[in-house]
């Protein structure tokens, strides 16, 4: 046995990016994250060769569970094309040697920014979702260490206070994207700016959801199995975005979150904004690959498989 | 369809970043010596704003940004961060290193003497046009003093707190190993003291600037009077695996005590950054002067400045705002329509229908 036997040839970086005690450090934090569902945990946050903003956080995790193994599809507003997507998973298969793809039913990781794909996740699929602003309080409460005493309190009055107000005002609640929703009856979390169609995805879900924001330093998991309800009042239901008759220009596919194309005469065109479900479907439609995995909406309604 | 020209994947990427590229040209050694010589005071913001001391590799991360400082730092802390920490350095004592420039505001004379150093605060700001002729401009020979002053002055506040006018440092001994580490910890509020002075020697001097001369004009309480101000070259010693300490050369450092002269004793404010950075450092210590019993929301509150002059997370957090938002643009707009709706018919349920 020689030393140089037991020895590794030096390399600029570790596998995956980051070094062994930041992927612990974000390990350990997602245990936690998992053990007391929607609550932030804090976490160092390491800088990445990526500007803050731009999904560092769920790049972090993304690079903490990637593995040679792994099949990582990367989402941006739907879109697997769209710049920051692409960047972002040439740059995890490039340092984790891992395979790409768009295919959301061959992935076993998938960062995305905004979206939840519409295709059914499975249990031995993990969701890792950048978060802008993780803080649900922040615009009732903009400091820091008093918003982490009222989810202590679980006092989230102030937050339906908004709420009310809103309805009051413009005569229904206001919240577009990150609706606030109470995780497994005791946080309330910010489920990143997903549209609120997304929202009823992350119920009792099979998949784990890791929610990660950089920039903030703080991390939030919904486990599988565990309940995620929209803030609402008794006599106002929860209401998705009015796209359940929308139809796709491109893919004719109807009653899914859509992307609103004003056109040069004035009118407008929909397409479907999970951009890999309309590429299945016209594919499938042409006879030359097979047909989508079940969704989570059919007919523009919300039904649990 | 206007974001499908942002779209097209990883060639348009490439083809974008090679473009950028071009305007710049070839990175030579020689250019980034020429940047490293050339421009010392640039090269110690970024090595600052960056936390790492290593002026080769800001002058590299200059030249491959085209001198986006933003870009520099952030290139330059992506780095750091994966690389392995060795050793922690002994403390810096104010008292100790080389001293360049040495000046305090609020005496005249003070011991050790004022040392006025390098700087351009007294020249004549005149762009010398001559250059662009064809002249070259040679700085004129620096005249030696007949009593050199003394490489190392006392810091002054020692003198102050001998005088009762300061309250006698209470600051418990830490070993190196328990102080905690901003890049490798997250900030938490309230902020300990080593979090608060380790974040702001790596915060944004124009970030620092502007919020710390919001309170130098009146948004603060208190007006700062520069105590000490020191341009130093530092020992930088480390323990070696054997138990010595040795030096494992010097660092240039700046540091600004400014103090409070209005209650019964004086208060002080202090900020260090790696390099010589005079503004950044004046501009941090009046922030911490003035964040005991600042305002919950206002520029001197720690969790306010401390959030607000990172300068990777916000120069990161302003450029996101280029990428596309249609998703959470359109469930913004459909709330908008539905209101709309509302309120042209009130008493009756928003129906389901297209949006026009």
């Amino acid at each position: 046995m020689t030393l140089a036997a037991l020895t590794r040839k030096r390399a600029d970086h570790s596998y995956g990016f980051l070094d062994a005690s930041a992927k612990r450090e974000l390990r350990r934090a997602m245990v936690k994250a998992v053990a007391v569902p929607g609550c932030q945990i804090p976490y160092a946050s390491r800088e990445v060769p990526m500007a803050r903003g731009w999904g560092t956080g769920g790049l972090q995790v993304t690079l903490t569970l990637v593995n040679p193994r792994s099949c990582v599809k990367v989402i941006d507003q739907g879109a697997d094309d769209s710049v920051n997507a692409a960047s972002i998973r040439r740059f995890v298969t490039r340092v984790s040697g891992a395979a790409g793809t768009c295919d959301t039913t061959a992935a076993t990781l998938i960062q995305s920014r905004h979206r939840i794909p519409e295709e059914v996740l499975r249990a031995d699929q993990m969701l890792v979702l950048q978060v802008p602003n993780p803080e649900p309080l922040r615009p009732v409460e903009p400091d820091m260490s008093r918003a982490r005493q009222m989810h202590a309190d679980a006092d989230y009055a102030r937050l339906w206070l908004i709420l009310y107000e809103q309805v009051v005002r413009a005569g229904r609640i206001m919240q577009g994207a990150g609706y606030p929703a109470l995780v497994n009856g005791r946080h309330v979390m910010t489920p990143s700016p997903i549209p609120r169609w997304d929202l009823p995805k992350l119920h009792m879900a099979e998949h784990l959801t890791i929610l990660s924001a950089g920039r903030e330093k703080r991390l939030y998991a919904v486990p599988p199995h565990t309940t995620v309800e929209p803030l609402v009042f008794d006599d106002i239901p929860f209401r998705v975005e009015d796209h359940a008759v929308l139809t796709c220009g491109r893919s004719g596919l109807r009653g899914y979150f859509m992307n609103e194309l004003p056109q040069a005469d004035g009118g407008v065109m929909h397409e479907v904004s999970d951009s890999e479900l309309g590429i299945k479907a016209i594919r499938a439609a042409e006879g030359s690959g097979p047909a989508p995995a079940p969704t989570w909406y059919r007919a523009g309604e919300f039904r649990r498989a | 369809m206007a974001y499908v020209a942002t779209r097209g994947g990883e060639r348009a990427i490439e083809q974008a970043e090679r473009l950028y590229r071009a305007a710049l040209g070839p990175i030579t050694p020689e250019r980034v010596a020429g940047i490293r010589d050339g421009m010392p005071l640039l090269i110690d913001r970024v090595m600052g704003e960056a936390s790492l001391y290593a002026p080769d590799l800001a002058a590299l991360a200059l030249a491959q940004t085209g001198g986006d400082l933003y870009e520099a730092v952030m290139l330059l802390r992506a780095w750091r961060t994966t690389q392995p920490r060795l050793a922690i350095a002994q403390p810096i004592q104010t008292g100790e290193g080389l001293t360049h420039r040495r000046v305090s505001a609020a005496f005249k004379d003070i011991p050790g003497g004022q040392i006025l150093g390098p700087t351009l605060d007294y020249s004549h700001r005149m762009l010398a046009t001559a250059v662009l002729s064809g002249a070259t401009v040679t700085p004129r020979p620096v005249e030696p003093a007949a009593r050199p002053a003394p490489a190392s002055p006392p810091p002054l506040a020692d003198w102050q707190r001998a005088q009762g006018l300061l309250a006698p440092l209470n600051a418990p001994e830490i070993a190196p190993d328990a102080i905690p580490d901003v890049t490798r910890e997250p900030l938490l509020f309230p902020a300990s003291r080593a979090h608060t002075l380790q974040s702001l020697a790596r915060a944004d001097t124009g970030g620092m600037l502007a919020l710390g001369y919001s309170a130098m004009r009146g948004y603060g309480q208190a007006h700062p009077t520069v105590n000490e101000l020191r341009l130093t070259e530092a020992p930088l010693r480390v323990t070696h695996p054997c138990g010595t300490i040795f030096s494992a050369g010097r660092i240039r450092v700046g540091q600004a005590e400014v103090v409070n002269a209005k209650g019964a004793q004086l208060k002080l404010g202090f900020c260090a950054s790696f390099g010589w950075n005079e503004v950044k450092t004046i501009a941090g210590a009046t922030l911490d002067l003035n964040s005991p019993n600042a305002a919950p929301k206002s520029p001197t509150n720690p969790e306010f400045f401390l959030y607000h002059t990172e300068p990777v997370e916000a120069s990161g957090f302003c450029i996101h705002f280029k990428l596309p938002h249609y998703v959470t643009f359109q469930s913004a707009l459909d709330n908008l329509r539905g209101a709309a709706r509302q309120k042209a018919e009130p008493g009756v349920a928003p129906e389901l229908e297209p949006a026009e």
